[in-house]
């Protein structure tokens, strides 16, 4: 697929516009002003614009409370938005909700399986309900039980499934239909790190293998950042960033350079040295401390300056900018918002 | 159209595997139908010889009580099974999928209609061990199988109603107490000219179910006679017409919705 080819390890720095006018080919989701306000007037969504390409991993992150769940559930044609508009493949998610059920999977918080069921029964049942005949849904059944992991616990009821094989068989049930677009909601939300990482790659397998564009929430950065292609960061109701973690990241100059002196008392020397070129350096222990935009480039610069000052280094550390810092800057309450996006 | 009647099979084979799976929701329910007929059989029985019941054996007079408590609690099963996949949202994942929204509200109703004609047929075949002659032949037996499931899915429309109304399988369990009114203000032990307390005979006259008991006392007593017959389907028509229609209803509301 080409343009997954094109978004992969690249920044692409075209800005997504969303207009529906952009929406005709190559957009697996796309909204325009959605948003949701309950019965008792709180407003859960207050007009969210993105476009998710086809093959793309999507993802949307924001803390509790900032409108996940609920642009999900719209999205999924659970719930009826109360402005805007949003269409999966070109179908309208109001007005041609069959047509979009169809070509969505999906694995949701929100939903359950029946315990008394057996994991095969279930899926079964779910692809027969897709129009699938029923040797084809009981081999498709076959299939996904073996993909992921669930083949000793098929004939068992779910009643006695753990947590993670619930998860696995909610995922295996969303992707009975092998669906074009598929939603998690924090699909990996209380699983242990070794379950989390065999979902992850269970995604990445799923994408590369068919295609399949995935759109997800999470409220962990590192699952953001790992797992996603694009993002958009949910606050309040509102997207105030969307773009590539790494771009993301990138725009918040969070780059950390240490540099630690070989001898100790070579410390504030090195400090002045540093303040030339970088006025914001600052002690931190054994080390001189500085953020900026270009971690590498700078890094080079301050080398070269401490070896022409004679200045021994002891230890150097270059961290890339953590996704923590984009979301903690985002999404604070008084939200300086930093991508000339959003109001 | 026939795309919705596998979809509706498919669902409500899911509905009854799972209700056999789990046969205690609904084994007391067929205790209690059949702990009426004997008991209520047993400790009344002499009162048949009088005059009043018009030579119809206390059996006869007593059976449709067992098998209209028997189908009204199958029915409130239809609700107990749908509240079931709400609170374990099963109903929320099927509803993701593209199955028709009429089918997934039909399908628990059509699956407690199918355990109440069972459970009736149950309840015919004890009492005829226990001695039922039946002059109507099995047309009657037919006649008063098709009364009961008729009530049942007039009660259901009610149960699965509430059910979605209310989300919650106290709120909906407490809703069944209407079943204890309805069953007991009523021509249930004796024949209305016995009964005394005119607020009861009142009562009687108002409440639906007594139009079930007399089509369902007449068609095991006599076999077909056209007017308590017909005046039974019409009680049942009018119950469920009011509770099918406020089940479509709030299934149209909460499903579009939620």
């Amino acid at each position: 697929m080409a343009t997954l080819a094109v978004l992969h390890g690249q920044d692409d720095s075209e800005q997504t516009r969303h207009s529906p006018a952009a929406l005709g080919s190559g957009f697996a989701l796309a909204a325009q002003g959605l948003r949701k306000r309950y019965g008792d007037g709180a407003e859960a969504l207050c007009g969210v614009d993105f476009a998710v390409r086809e093959g793309e991993i999507y993802g949307l992150l924001g803390p509790n409370g900032a409108g996940k769940s609920t642009a999900v559930q719209i999205l999924t044609t659970l719930l009826l938005p109360t402005d805007g508009s949003a269409q999966v493949f070109g179908r309208d998610i109001v007005r041609d909700q069959d047509a979009v059920r169809r070509s969505i999977g999906v694995a949701l918080q929100e939903t359950g399986v029946d315990p008394l069921l057996t994991g095969s029964e279930a899926l079964e049942l779910q692809g027969r309900l897709y129009g699938a005949t029923r040797r084809a849904a009981r081999e498709r059944a076959h299939e996904l039980s073996g993909m992921l992991q669930l083949e000793d616990f098929a004939h068992r009821r779910i009643a006695n499934y753990s947590g993670g094989m619930r998860r696995r068989l909610d995922l295996a049930l969303g992707l009975v239909h092998r669906p074009r677009l598929l939603f998690l909601d924090e699909p990996t939300t209380g699983l242990d790190p070794l379950s989390r990482n065999a979902l992850w790659d269970l995604v990445r397998t799923v994408r590369s293998e068919s295609g399949t564009t995935v759109f997800l929430t999470t409220q962990y950065l590192e699952e953001a950042d790992t797992l996603c292609d694009r993002i958009a960061i949910l606050r309040a109701g509102t997207v105030v960033a969307e773009d590539t973690p790494s771009r993301l990241k990138r725009r918040m100059r969070r780059d950390v350079i240490e540099l630690e002196p070989e001898d100790p008392a070579q410390l504030a020397t090195l400090l002045r040295l540093v303040r030339r070129s970088q006025p914001s350096a600052t002690l931190e222990r054994e080390a001189v401390r500085v953020h900026v935009s270009h971690g590498a480039t700078i890094a080079q610069e301050l080398l070269a300056a401490a070896a022409g000052a004679g200045i021994a280094l002891g230890g150097l550390r270059v961290a890339p900018p953590t996704l923590d810092d984009v979301f903690l800057e985002l999404t604070r309450e008084d939200g300086v918002t930093d991508t000339g996006e959003e109001a | 159209m026939l795309r919705f009647l596998e979809e509706l099979w498919l669902l409500t084979g899911r509905s009854l595997k799972v209700t056999l799976r789990e046969p205690w929701a609904v084994i007391p329910n067929i205790g209690i139908s059949l702990f009426f007929l004997f008991v209520y059989n047993a400790g009344l029985s002499g009162i048949g010889q009088l005059p009043a019941f018009g030579g119809v054996p206390y059996l006869a007079f007593i059976l449709p009580v067992a098998l209209v408590s028997g189908s009204v609690g199958g029915a409130g099963a239809a609700g107990q099974a749908l509240i079931r996949d709400l609170e374990s949202r099963y109903f929320t994942k099927l509803r993701l999928t593209p199955v028709s929204r009429t089918a997934l509200v039909m399908a628990p109703m059509l699956s407690g209609m199918i355990q109440l004609v069972a459970q009736t047929v149950l309840i015919l075949l004890v009492a005829l061990a226990l001695g039922l002659k039946l002059p109507g032949g099995l047309l009657a037996a037919v006649g008063v199988v098709v009364l009961a499931a008729g009530w049942g899915l007039g009660f259901a429309g009610y149960a699965v109603g509430t059910a979605l109304r209310s989300r919650s399988g106290r709120t909906a369990q407490a809703a069944t107490f209407i079943f204890f009114p309805l069953l007991f203000l009523s021509d249930t032990f004796v024949p209305l000219t016995l009964i005394k307390a005119g607020w009861m005979r009142v009562a009687a006259h108002v409440n639906p179910t007594t139009y079930v008991f007399d089509a369902m006392r007449s068609l095991l007593a006599h076999g077909l006679v056209a007017a308590p017959l017909l005046r039974g389907l019409a009680a049942i028509v009018a119950l469920a017409v009011v509770t099918l229609g406020f089940a479509v209803y709030t299934a149209q509301r909460t499903l579009r919705d939620a």
